[in-house]
């Protein structure tokens, strides 16, 4: 059974790397890319099951990205991950998820398994930290 | 009628008659020698028959001692003789100088005074007893014949002299006594009237031009009063106090502003010396204020209050008031007073307080936010490596997340830090090295310029220092730099250009910050508005507040803010020229207004 593929798209790269390790301890395979259009190219290409996305990037900003990927693919649960409290409401609303950043990891991945779990629905994953 | 006209009207008034007096005056004169001349001929006339009456009786007598002397031979006989002698050759001189241009008598004269002479001589004989002439009938014939003769001359003389006489007075005075009295008098009364008719018709002139001018004169005087009737109700209706002073600095004219807030009566104020009435302070130091009508008189111009004067009224209420003073000016151009205008600014000043503590206020929430994000993602790295630490085992592996742990924690102490020693405030003006300043706020803009993949230019051509408040410089930086990566957009340009600034003549020297951006630039008649409160081009997004603000904190450090399109190839949007002096003007009287 394949692990649920998940993309994390920020600029700030130690952050990404720690995440990206956070991710894969939990036992997902995990995609980074750097900005918007990386991402994309990603999720345009790949099997991606679910997305963790910055908001605050140089060029193009998550709500921006987040509204692609939604005409792209509607169904594949987003989570918007950035610094800044009280993001604008057109962009929180396109998204699955809000979630501040120092939350802390708990908070993400049991967020993530939620969205996996709705939208495996039926479906038989490998999902989760066992 | 004007005033050259009124006086050629006066000078013909006098000038005329005088002539014409003149005139007559000739003529009495010219009538009075002829009459003089006619008196003086015939009184020679008088002397001349005189003269032959006493030369002829002269001579008798001296016929008539001689002839005594004859015939008695006594010498007393010839007393009248010797006597007559001198006299009558006087006589003889005498009648020649007087028949003088009288040909005719001239040579009857001569004709006489030879007969005498011979006469004489046969008379100085007959005294020296010359015996051929004593007592000789024929000789006493000849004697006899000869003094016939002398008698019928200067009877001859005589007779003529009256004729001519009586002609003389027939020739001279009936002409005078007639016809050059009725001339005169003729010649009198036309002078008179020419005289009356023409000072008539002139001053019939002067009056009615005088009815006139008296008329005009109402006219202007009306209109002088419904002229200042007007101007007293307008300046009693607006909304300014004025205050009007004589050049002693003396009240003149107060209207109901001016008197609500001095506190005092229009009438009880009329003639005290301005310091009195208008008894304004410094707000905050509390030193008098400089007397305006000075200044007025000093600059000879419009002058405007200084920032922060209070009046303070009669009755000790205080208003925080914005005025003016200006010179009165008469039609010469000779200042004759000065007027005061001013206004109640203590509630503007209120709401202006209030409106850049909202400012200050949005500025902090701003800033709030940049922090947060600053902050927020050194803590997700840390908390995600805190997570991982609790379930890692392999002691390299725990190493390498402890270490990251560290370089994040350390960042956010140094953004902390950055950010505290950013916004300390100062309570009095310090050095602030401008460029030092600028990489400060760049540093919290970074990440928004890298976002919008802004492309920046920085000249930093010299160290620059200025004196001042480093937390207003920086809230006027910020503002500015905001403004231009909002104009620049995505992709655009901004190049921030720090140089100092030599001294020129209306400033002294400073410093110079120069933000120009490649975006739209400012839209004509933009450039004054956008220095106004509430003014925004960024419709909802902006407040409107801030180049208000910039604008204050610039000019309370006695600098200026000016914005002008670049109009250059590569910055075609606006450019914001912010100058600081070297030495500030803020200080002592004020502390600075901390950014929360």
């Amino acid at each position: 059974m394949s692990k649920p593929f998940i993309l994390c798209v920020d600029d700030e790269e130690l952050g990404l790397q720690i995440r990206r390790a956070v991710l894969e301890r939990a036992g997902y395979s995990v995609r980074t890319a750097l900005n918007g259009p990386e991402g994309l190219d990603a999720f345009s290409s790949e099997p991606i099951d679910l997305v963790v996305l910055d908001y605050s990037m140089p060029g193009m900003h998550g709500g921006d990205v987040a509204l692609e990927m939604r005409r792209l693919r509607p169904t594949v649960p987003i989570i918007l991950l950035s610094a800044y409290v009280n993001l604008p409401t057109e962009v929180t609303r396109i998204v699955d998820c809000s979630m501040l950043k120092g939350d802390g990891p708990e908070l993400l991945l049991s967020k993530i398994q939620e969205f996996l779990s709705e939208r495996a629905g039926g479906m038989s994953h490998g999902g989760g930290r066992e | 009628m004007k005033q050259r006209e009124f006086r050629r009207i006066l000078r013909q008034a006098v000038y005329v008659p005088i002539l014409l007096l003149l005139l007559l005056a000739v003529f009495f004169i010219a009538q009075l020698r002829r009459f003089s001349n006619a008196v003086n001929d015939l009184h020679r006339a008088d002397l001349i028959t005189n003269s032959i009456i006493d030369l002829q009786k002269l001579i008798l007598d001296q016929e008539t001692g001689m002839r005594g002397y004859e015939l008695t031979g006594d010498p007393a006989m010839l007393a009248p003789y010797t006597a007559g002698m001198q006299p009558i050759q006087q006589n003889f001189a005498d009648l020649g100088s007087l028949l003088s241009g009288n040909s005719a008598q001239e040579q009857r004269l001569t004709t006489l005074s030879q007969r005498y002479q011979l006469w004489l001589s046969r008379a100085r004989r007959i005294v020296a007893n010359d015996k051929t002439l004593i007592n000789n009938p024929e000789a006493d014939e000849e004697n006899k014949i000869l003094m016939d003769n002398i008698r019928s001359d200067a009877h001859q003389m005589l007779v003529t002299q009256e004729k001519q006489r009586e002609e003389q007075f027939l020739r001279e005075t009936p002409y005078v006594t007639k016809a050059d009295l009725l001339t005169t008098l003729l010649a009198a009364f036309i002078i008179g009237l020419i005289v009356a008719i023409f000072t008539r018709q002139r001053l019939r002139t002067v009056s009615r031009s005088y009815d006139a001018t008296l008329a005009e004169v109402e006219q202007h005087t009306r209109e002088a009063h419904e002229s200042r009737q007007r101007f007293k109700t307008t300046l009693e209706s607006i909304g300014d106090g004025v205050i009007a002073c004589d050049m002693r600095g003396r009240v003149q004219f107060m209207n109901a502003i001016a008197a609500s807030l001095t506190g005092w009566a229009a009438e009880d104020a009329t003639g005290r010396p301005l310091t009195e009435v208008f008894h304004i302070i410094h707000e905050e130091t509390r030193e008098p204020a400089e007397n305006p009508v000075k200044v007025v008189q000093r600059l000879k111009k419009v002058v405007g209050l200084a920032n922060h004067t209070a009046l303070v009224s009669r009755d000790g209420r205080e208003y925080v008031i914005d005025d003016s003073a200006a010179p009165i000016l008469g039609p010469d151009g000779k200042m004759t007073g000065i007027v005061l205008v001013f206004h109640d600014v203590t509630e503007q000043r209120r709401t202006e307080a209030a409106l850049i503590a909202g400012e200050k206020l949005a500025v902090a929430g701003r800033l709030a936010a940049s922090i947060a994000h600053e902050i927020h993602n050194p803590l997700d790295s840390v908390s995600n490596l805190l997570f991982l630490l609790k379930e890692e085992k392999d002691p390299a592996r725990r190493d390498e997340y402890l270490t990251m742990a560290e370089q994040e924690l350390a960042r956010t102490m140094q953004i902390s830090r950055t950010m505290l020693s950013l916004y300390r405030e100062s309570k009095a003006p310090v050095t602030v090295d401008l460029k030092d300043l600028i990489e400060g706020v760049m540093l919290l803009l970074e990440r928004r310029i890298a976002m919008q993949q802004i492309d920046m230019a920085y000249e930093f051509v010299e160290p620059c220092t200025v004196e001042g408040f480093p937390a207003e410089i920086r809230q006027v930086v910020t503002n500015v730099l905001v403004n231009a990566i909002e104009a620049a957009g995505m992709k655009g340009r901004i190049r921030i250009r720090l140089r100092s600034a030599p001294a020129e003549e209306f400033r002294g020297a400073g410093a110079m910050i120069e933000v120009a951006d490649s975006g739209p630039g400012i839209q004509n008649g933009d450039a004054h508005r956008l220095f106004r409160p509430f003014f925004t081009t960024k419709g909802e997004k902006g407040t409107g507040l801030g180049l208000w603000v910039s604008m204050g904190i610039v000019q309370k450090h006695g600098g200026s803010i000016r914005l002008s399109n670049c109009g250059e190839a590569q910055y075609t949007g606006a450019c914001a020229s912010i100058y600081l002096p070297s030495k500030t003007l803020a200080g002592l009287d004020h502390p600075a207004s901390p950014v929360a």
